[in-house]
């Protein structure tokens, strides 16, 4: 392993002080879901339950059920949406040497730190005079326009990494840009479309306060389902948690997915140069 | 073609018959015992209205806190729904003021609702001169709950008067040094608000209290409020240290886990406890707080109201008489936690004597009402502030301060002008 | 003539597809700013929309509000004490685990800080509350099983401390994805190669990390510092969801202010006011910003 015995140490302490913070968390998680209603009370938050009600997982997964498929379609369709366009974006930021492109990079940087509750009213404006403030395709309108220009950044950064000498050959045979972009810089480039991926696809899958003011009870999301499942009157912070756990598996298995992919992917595209 | 198109006509009929009979709601009793007395707000509508179809949006949060978000979007882009659940006062003025809803004097005449509510009721969910929604229940806010095993142990009576609780808290704290013995729990920040309004009742009286939230009184020079602040610092010691990070059902829970004896709270509480297994007059008693100069109830409703350009207002108006028809209010009341809105509903129907008493209270004196912190007579934007303003002074304890910032909110959200509308009695 | 005419249809026929979206997007983004600003100018204070023209009277209302420069501190605070410990905690998690050399160690550790992410802050923070909570918490029942009495906290319930403890949440939260980064930008062969000189060279590993490594991987601290601090700035749901601004308002920040305003009080052109004022701040952290990213893309 390593070979410097002081560093060993370090490592093994960071390690195990990590896996406790991290760890104990998860624990709560687990032990509150399993809890019935008067133990609730008790917020004895280490101690598990003496009578672990399994139930609460079946009752958790049939009310959340329904929100988990509508946040897939939404955020699914948003991260490809935003990818895409991103891409898109992020090339000709990276690549365009106007003065234009200049003004227009800063220009979407600045959007970045828009809060986004300030445009919360006139986006569900929008979304209502369209018609699409009812349906999943108001969210998703939404977090598209919300995600569309931190894609752009994000790509384009990476486009920046990658090399032109490429593109520069294939336009003096005479491709044009779309083809050189989609035929040569694209597959380079999935390692980025991987990262931008999970990282808007965890932001919309995460977000709430939007989502809470264009939902209707077919299209709820899983951020908004979990905060009703616990109520306003008695808080069910068994089947809350129970659900959030079920919820998790989604990006859970997009990050061990995905992950996965970007670091080979990351690895094989750095050996270019 | 022709057959074409008289197909066509039928469906556009069938459409347009098949959407008048729709009722968009929303509302915010999503878990819990509410979600119960939601459902059977809905059967009642079913049983007298069976082809109603009823679009339900609730939005979950405490009080309404997540449902106003969405309703203010919906609202401000023109797609409202049916009907809201709004509780009187100055929140459904801010509805009324923004051109949202349709007056009822209409439905007010032919349901003969004047006659069967309590005055201060009517006058909550009276703007200009028109009422604007139908309560379904009210909700009294100046409850004390205690641990009635704890009292009998230690033959303690639920106090009526600041210097009773006082004393109850001293026994309390003598005998079990562990315990905290008043909950409070103010991370949704009107918890505070609830314990000072209890002591502004009893030191200033009730036509005090309701000159103060209709911005009368200079709390600067108003020896009053002063007092009553100076006793809620007396309270401080016995209250639970860390009520910033509890919500108002987990503050009950002190109760429940016995960390705490006694808890100011609306009616609400009551089916919080029922569902930790606490039952009403067995393993928790209530009185309402103060009782002295005289005993007010401190209320608010929950209402209903007809949107302007609602997409089906004849479903809206039969949803509304239903409201405030006895076959609604009682199941739900039941359920939920409050009192009826009518007065002429049997007391008994209420399966805990709590309930029952102050239903007979109500019957009897319907005019010892006064709208409350959350239905309130102060307008929303003053309320708010005034919440941080109490729940800041249980933490710093400067009544200087409070003051003068109270004060300061007096005047920045026109409290004088905005709550001119409410009268009391 | 025709030459123009050529250049712009070599624009079109190469660029239109890639700046149709971005301007579009931009488009409407900026349309939606400059409503809110407006409307920051206006009187809406009810939940009726109000277009009149009032100037600064609720930027006045604003600045001579205690809340406010509450929570103008709290929200430096948030940029300050958030973005640069995670950057320099993920810095060295990084690097251990580049040193390590064991795949099984980086891959435990890597999913084991990196599931937060997956997670909202409406979970996080409804856990994280009951850490901190002072008489049953899990951290102080932690300290008084180890018998450590005298290190149990009040955490969030103390208004001096109590959004220290928020960030916190904030930086365990985003931890693993600082990692992630931070690996991949280690990752590149130039940088391999140079390290592997340096070693061979005999320079211990603080030196090749903080003289090699950090100035190599600019471009991925740029990234990540922008996430982080975007984040922090418009920080909502931790504050939401774990304090609601209290205790009184010891925790609030300016874009959970917005929310009462916008969404409670009925105050919209206060909290469109309010918005504008996070996003001023933003732009001041922006434009020295962007002028350094832009020099490292354009240069």
């Amino acid at each position: 392993m390593i070979k410097n015995r002081r560093i060993q140490w370090i490592f093994f302490t960071v390690v195990l002080i990590l896996s406790v913070i991290y760890l104990l968390p998860i624990y709560v998680m687990l032990v509150t879901s399993l809890k019935t209603p008067y133990e609730i009370t008790q917020r004895l938050y280490l101690i598990p339950s003496l009578k672990p009600q399994f139930s609460n997982y079946v009752q958790a997964f049939k009310r959340i059920y329904p929100s988990l498929i509508n946040s897939i379609i939404i955020a699914s369709t948003v991260t490809g949406l935003a990818t895409f366009f991103g891409g898109l974006g992020g090339y000709y930021l990276s690549r365009s040497r106007t003065r234009f492109s200049k003004v227009l990079f800063i220009l979407v940087g600045i959007t970045l730190y828009l809060p986004y509750q300030a445009v919360l009213i006139p986006l569900v404006q929008i979304a209502a005079k369209t018609g699409m403030a009812l349906t999943h395709w108001g969210m998703i309108f939404s977090y598209s326009i919300l995600n569309i220009p931190l894609a752009s950044v994000l790509m384009g950064t990476f486009f920046f990494s990658i090399p032109r000498e490429l593109e520069e050959a294939a336009e003096a045979d005479g491709a044009s840009k779309p083809q050189i972009f989609f035929r040569i810089v694209s597959p380079l480039s999935l390692p980025g479309y991987a990262s931008t991926a999970i990282l808007i696809f965890t932001q919309v899958w995460n977000e709430f306060l939007l989502a809470l003011c264009l939902s209707t009870p077919e299209t709820t999301t899983v951020q908004v389902k979990l905060a009703e499942i616990k109520g306003s009157f008695v808080a069910l912070y068994n089947i809350q948690m129970a659900a959030a756990l079920i919820g998790v598996i989604v990006p859970l298995l997009l990050f061990l997915l995905l992950g996965r992919y970007f670091i080979r992917g990351i690895l094989a595209g750095a050996l270019k140069g | 073609m022709r057959r074409f198109l008289v197909l066509l006509l039928i469906g556009l009929i069938m459409a347009n018959v098949w959407a008048a009979r729709e009722l968009i709601i929303f509302h915010w009793w999503t878990a819990g015992g509410e979600r119960e007395a939601a459902d059977a707000m809905f059967e009642a509508l079913h049983e007298k209205y069976p082809d109603i179809k009823i679009v339900e949006n609730p939005v979950a949060g405490g009080g309404g806190v997540s449902h106003r978000v969405v309703l203010q979007s919906r609202l401000a882009a023109g797609i409202p729904p049916d009907t809201w659940q709004t509780l009187g006062g100055a929140e459904l003025k801010s509805y009324v003021d923004g051109g949202y809803l349709e007056p009822l004097d209409e439905l007010y005449k032919e349901l003969n609702y004047w006659d069967v509510i309590p005055k201060p009721l009517a006058n909550a969910v009276t703007i200009g001169g028109h009422p604007y929604s139908v309560p379904l229940n009210m909700h009294i806010q100046n409850i004390l709950y205690y641990n009635k095993k704890l009292f009998e142990e230690l033959g303690l009576k639920p106090p009526k008067s600041f210097d009773e609780l006082i004393s109850v808290l001293k026994a309390i704290k003598k005998a079990k040094p562990n315990m905290y013995p008043l909950a409070l729990g103010t991370k949704e920040k009107w918890e505070a608000a609830f314990v000072l309004d209890s002591i502004i009742l009893e030191v200033g009286g009730p036509e005090y209290y309701v000159k103060l939230y209709k911005g009368l009184i200079d709390v600067k020079k108003d020896p009053v409020f002063r007092e009553a602040l100076e006793k809620l610092k007396e309270l401080i010691p016995y209250m639970y240290p860390y009520h910033a990070s509890l919500t108002w059902d987990e503050s009950c829970g002190l109760l429940v886990s016995g960390d705490s004896a006694m808890v100011i709270m609306g009616t609400w509480a009551i089916g919080y406890f029922q569902t930790r297994g606490w039952n009403p007059g067995v393993e928790f008693g209530a009185t309402t707080f103060p009782q002295v100069p005289e005993r007010i109830l401190l209320f608010h409703p929950d209402t209903y109201g007809l949107a302007k350009n609602a997409p089906h207002p004849d479903a809206c108006l039969d949803w509304l008489k239903v409201v405030a028809s006895p076959e609604l209010q009682i199941p739900t009341d039941v359920t939920q936690g409050g009192l009826f809105a009518r007065l002429d509903i049997d007391p008994k129907n209420f399966p805990d004597p709590i309930r029952q008493e102050l239903q007979e209270y109500v019957r009897k004196h319907p005019d010892k009402l006064i709208l409350d912190q959350h239905g309130s007579i102060a307008p929303m934007s003053f309320t708010q502030a005034y919440w941080d303003a109490i729940a800041a002074f249980l933490v710093e304890s400067n009544i200087e301060k409070t003051i003068n910032n109270v004060a300061t909110l007096f005047t920045i959200y026109n409290v004088k002008e905005e709550a001119a509308w409410y009268q009391w009695p | 003539m025709a030459k123009r005419r050529s250049a712009f249809i070599y624009f079109i026929k190469n660029w239109a597809i890639f700046l149709l979206p971005l301007l579009i997007t931009t488009g409407f983004l900026y349309f939606m700013l400059f409503w809110t600003m407006y409307v920051s100018f206006s009187d809406w204070r009810g939940t009726a929309p109000n277009y009149k023209f009032v100037g600064l009277k609720w930027y006045r209302l604003m600045f001579s509000m205690d809340r406010f420069w509450t929570d103008f501190k709290n929200n430096i605070k948030w940029l300050l004490i958030g973005v640069l410990p995670t950057l320099f905690a993920a810095l060295l998690i990084a690097y251990l685990l580049e040193l390590s050399g064991s795949k099984k160690w980086e891959a435990y550790v890597r999913t084991l800080i990196l599931y937060p992410s997956a997670m909202s802050f409406v979970v996080t923070g409804t856990i994280w509350s009951w850490m901190y909570q002072p008489d049953r918490g899990v951290i102080n029942t932690i300290f008084d099983i180890m018998g450590l009495h005298m290190l149990r906290g009040r955490f969030i319930t103390n208004p001096e401390t109590a959004t220290y403890w928020l960030i916190l949440i904030f930086i365990w939260q985003f931890l693993g994805l600082a990692v992630i980064i931070f690996q991949s930008s280690f990752r590149s062969s130039e940088l391999q190669s140079i390290i592997e000189s340096a070693l061979v060279d005999g320079a211990s590993r603080m030196r090749i990390l903080f003289q090699i490594i950090v100035p190599n991987i600019r471009g991925g601290i740029l990234i990540l510092a922008s996430l982080l601090l975007i984040s922090a700035l418009k920080v909502f749901d931790i504050v939401y969801i774990v304090t609601f601004g209290g205790p009184g308002y010891s925790t609030d920040v300016l874009a959970f202010f917005m929310f009462i305003a916008t969404f409670q009080q009925h105050l919209v052109s206060l909290g469109a006011g309010l918005s504008m004022i996070i996003f001023l701040m933003a732009f001041v952290i922006v434009v020295p910003y962007t002028i350094y990213a832009f020099r490292r893309w354009f240069a």
